[in-house]
């Protein structure tokens, strides 16, 4: 996996999140399709007026897990896929974008389906937390799913 | 007896820890656990949390994972030789 993902956190406080930098990274003279999604902060959230959210991450967990579910795409769908994903962390804004995960392959449905798992294990299976701050003032952590039964994957083997 | 540090994350990072920050700024606590497993730390925090923070709701526990800094660790698995250990709140990326 170390030349075909690229899995990086970005502080907001430092940089924005370019999803150009996702599509060149998958981008291969091989591939016909690339996928991408952008995850941006929404204003409303269960009926309550959303401000911004903080992420807060287990920076060396998340890279890990990532390294771990891109080894299992790549199984999956690969093996001739390139996939990237970034997460911000800190306050965003509304409109700002949380993440990116981009995917490319020689065509679309593995481009789609590389896409799709990799931005719901990022969503479901990652050390990354959530809080929304109301535009009334309160702030949330929301709700967010369990790791307490999910079933870990291998370590992938490196350097191959 | 073996002391951990918990490090916290998500609403558990809303616990006031000024009694010592956890390593590299994180907030943390030191704990004292009987016994050598994940199961024992989850129980010495059943006890813990209620008495010394008595306005958390202690019932997020139960929805939560430890993990060190490349694996979750599951209830039977033996506490890190370094006694470093994350807990992790039902997780919300994306």
């Amino acid at each position: 996996m170390v030349d075909s993902l690229k899995a990086c956190v970005v502080d907001r406080a430092v940089a924005a999140i370019d999803p150009a930098e996702g599509i060149a990274f998958v981008s291969d003279p091989g591939f016909g399709g690339i996928d991408v999604f952008i995850g941006k902060v929404r204003d409303l959230n269960q009926g309550r007026a959303v401000q911004g959210i903080s992420y807060d991450l287990f920076q060396p967990l998340v890279l890990s897990e990532i390294d771990r579910f891109a080894a299992d795409i790549q199984a999956r769908f690969g093996p001739r896929l390139k996939l990237y994903v970034a997460h911000a962390k800190g306050r965003l804004a509304v409109g700002e974008v949380a993440v990116v995960v981009a995917a490319g392959s020689p065509h679309r449905d593995e481009a789609f389906r590389a896409c799709r798992a990799l931005i719901e294990a990022v969503k479901h299976r990652c050390a990354i937390w959530k809080q929304e701050h109301y535009v009334d003032g309160d702030s949330q952590w929301s709700e967010g799913c369990s790791l307490c039964h999910v079933e870990p994957l291998p370590a992938p083997e490196h350097g191959t | 007896m073996r002391t951990v540090t918990l490090q916290l994350f998500g609403a558990f990072s809303e616990l006031d820890t000024t009694a010592g920050a956890g390593p590299e700024g994180r907030a943390g606590i030191q704990i004292n656990v009987e016994g050598d497993t994940v199961a024992d730390l989850r129980q010495a925090l059943r006890v813990l949390l209620p008495a010394r923070w008595p306005a958390f709701a202690a019932g997020l526990l139960d929805y939560s994972a430890f993990a060190d800094s490349q694996r979750i660790l599951r209830d039977p698995e033996p506490l890190p030789e370094d006694g470093r250990v994350a807990i992790l709140p039902p997780v919300s990326g994306g």
